[in-house]
């Protein structure tokens, strides 16, 4: 396929998108860089700082109890909705009813993070007003991201359920297997990629938010995006920002990037020859 | 007979509900009641504290229209008309540099091709502040691209290139740029190359060929694209807020001012609905677009 097209433009095709690539990671090696560029040379000293700073101790907990526990939830909440759906509706109905659940699972995809954030952050206070539950805080944003995470899981799931043979469920059926037994034996062996896949999704979604944890978060339960924003918005860039920045940043690449070559070497090991 | 029938069918939405139901009632119960709790709040009026009061009132819609105590004033068309523009602009660019890299990687080994790719999405998948405020270090007041802007005369001394709307168009596009690109990758992925050596053996070339042959098996990812791109960037509030400033306010910041900084709930909800509205109108129209050039079959549930 790659006959068709010819040198020249392939030359052409390179030369736009070498300098993007370049582009997409400048800012961020900038990032790295200002953490160690101080006035009077170099120096490791804004790490320094950022390790005996209790705040950013605190806040880096909290985003990992964000991240880990919302992630957890919506996986069990995303597997079950997904498996449902494949498996229980009834294809092809027609109506508002059969059709609400797509309905409630673009919901949180399509909806603009601001407008997700301020709702539930209106709504919790109307509620805390009221009863003195859901107060801001570390509770009410682990609410929330497994409640962005959950149609992510299910569709990850479902996707995946769908690719399935079907006379498999027959299979198991036939076998005196009842629901739960085929939903153990069969079907989360079976989407245990998906199900993995989905959780670390939910992560990367929860590390990746800042609107809808800033709307949801109260004067306790600052994570580390709200940190360094607040960072900025008060008294701008420092060496010590930009060094929380660059651990960030480097831990996603790293884990990123060994998780890309640890599925290549077993997707490769598993086509060898037994 | 019949009964047997009824009662699977039964059986099937039990079952349906059990598994289903949690994570549907979660969405329910933690997204659609708030929702729509906040759109209702846009038809009180505002007590002193800017929470929602009685009566009911189509007074935040006027002052979203621009009317006030004070006459009227066209501060918010021009912030609507802004953001429309900022996330159209972001959008294009993202298209217009997704094509030549999706090509790019289509052309190299098989083997190096998910990795070019999972370095298009790494940055994504860092956080939106971070990724955002590292903008600050390249068009800041004091960074090396601004020296060369005060040098051509481009920006005035003393300001940097961010805060701007320069800036703001960037930086939408650097944070949405992998929600292009995946899309029209999946669909170039499926690419009949038949056709394009079709097209060439009946002598189109360059443009010609790209356009009738590359183009139209590509839309349906380009189509996803613009939507993952544009919706999105147009209610984006972390963009706009550290790199836009008070001259590049754009629809999202304004919103949540009126649930912060000067609290009027109302108000604030007013702007969601029409912001909703907007999202909505576009979508429809968008649809109904690419449902006419053929590009139809989005995967649904």
């Amino acid at each position: 396929m790659s006959t068709v097209v010819p040198p020249r433009v392939r030359a052409l095709l390179a030369g736009v998108s070498w300098p993007v690539y370049v582009l997409l990671y400048t800012p961020l090696v900038l990032v790295a860089y200002y953490s160690f560029a101080t006035a009077s040379g170099y120096s490791a000293a804004a790490y320094g700082i950022l390790f005996t700073d209790g705040e950013v101790g605190a806040a880096l907990r909290r985003s990992l109890i964000l991240a880990l526990g919302s992630a957890t939830v919506s996986t069990a909440l995303g597997t079950l909705l997904g498996y449902g759906l494949c498996r229980f509706r009834v294809a092809n109905a027609r109506g508002f009813l059969a059709n609400m659940p797509s309905l409630i699972i673009y919901t949180p995809i399509i909806m603009p993070s601001l407008v997700f954030g301020l709702s539930e952050q209106l709504s919790f206070n109307l509620v805390h007003n009221a009863t003195g539950l859901l107060g801001a805080g570390l509770g009410t944003m682990v609410i929330a991201h497994i409640t962005f995470q959950v149609p992510y899981v299910a569709l990850t799931v479902f996707a995946r359920l769908s690719g399935l043979d079907p006379n498999l469920f027959e299979a198991s059926h036939d076998l005196y297997a009842d629901g739960v037994k085929s939903f153990f034996y069969l079907i989360v062996p079976v989407v245990q990629p998906a199900i993995v896949g989905g959780f670390l999704l939910g992560i990367t979604l929860s590390i990746d938010d800042f609107t809808i944890s800033f709307f949801t978060s109260g004067p306790g339960s600052t994570t580390l995006p709200i940190y360094i924003y607040s960072a900025i918005a008060r008294k701008g860039i420092s060496p010590e920002i930009n060094a929380l920045g660059t651990l960030m940043i480097a831990t996603i690449i790293v884990i990123a990037v060994a998780h890309f070559f640890i599925n290549r070497h077993r997707e490769r090991a598993s086509q060898l020859p037994v | 007979m019949k009964t047997a029938v009824q009662g699977e069918a039964r059986s099937r939405a039990i079952r349906l509900w059990i598994t289903s139901g949690p994570g549907l009632f979660w969405v329910i119960l933690f997204l659609l009641i708030p929702s729509v709790v906040l759109l209702g709040i846009g038809f009180f009026s505002a007590d002193d504290y800017g929470g929602p009061t009685m009566p009911l009132s189509i007074q935040p819609f006027q002052q979203v229209a621009g009317f006030s105590l004070l006459g009227w004033d066209d501060g918010n068309i021009i912030i609507f008309l802004r953001s429309l523009e900022q996330a159209g602009i972001a959008t294009v660019v993202t298209a217009l540099l997704s094509y030549p890299i999706v090509f790019f990687i289509m052309t190299r080994p098989e083997s190096v091709r998910p990795l070019l790719l999972l370095f298009i999405i790494l940055p994504s998948w860092t956080n939106q502040v971070v990724r955002t405020y590292a903008w600050l270090e390249l068009l800041g007041p004091n960074a090396p691209v601004t020296y060369v802007a005060h040098a051509l005369g481009i920006v005035p001394p003393d300001l940097g290139i961010a805060p701007g709307q320069f800036a703001v168009t960037t930086g939408l596009a650097y944070n949405y740029l992998p929600y292009m690109i995946v899309p029209l990758y999946a669909s170039a992925e499926k690419l009949d190359w038949n056709l394009v050596e079709a097209g060439r053996d009946l002598y189109a070339s360059g443009f010609r060929l790209f356009w009738h042959s590359v183009f139209p098996q590509t839309l349906p990812g380009l189509l996803s694209g613009i939507i993952f791109v544009a919706i999105p960037a147009f209610g984006d509030y972390v963009v706009p807020q550290l790199l836009g400033g008070d001259k590049a306010l754009m629809i999202g910041s304004l919103i949540a001012n009126q649930f912060t900084e000067t609290p009027d709930w109302p108000y604030g909800a007013a702007l969601t609905i029409i912001m909703l509205v907007f999202t909505g109108v576009g979508l429809v129209a968008f649809r109904i677009l690419s449902r006419r050039m053929g590009g139809a079959g989005e995967a649904t549930i």
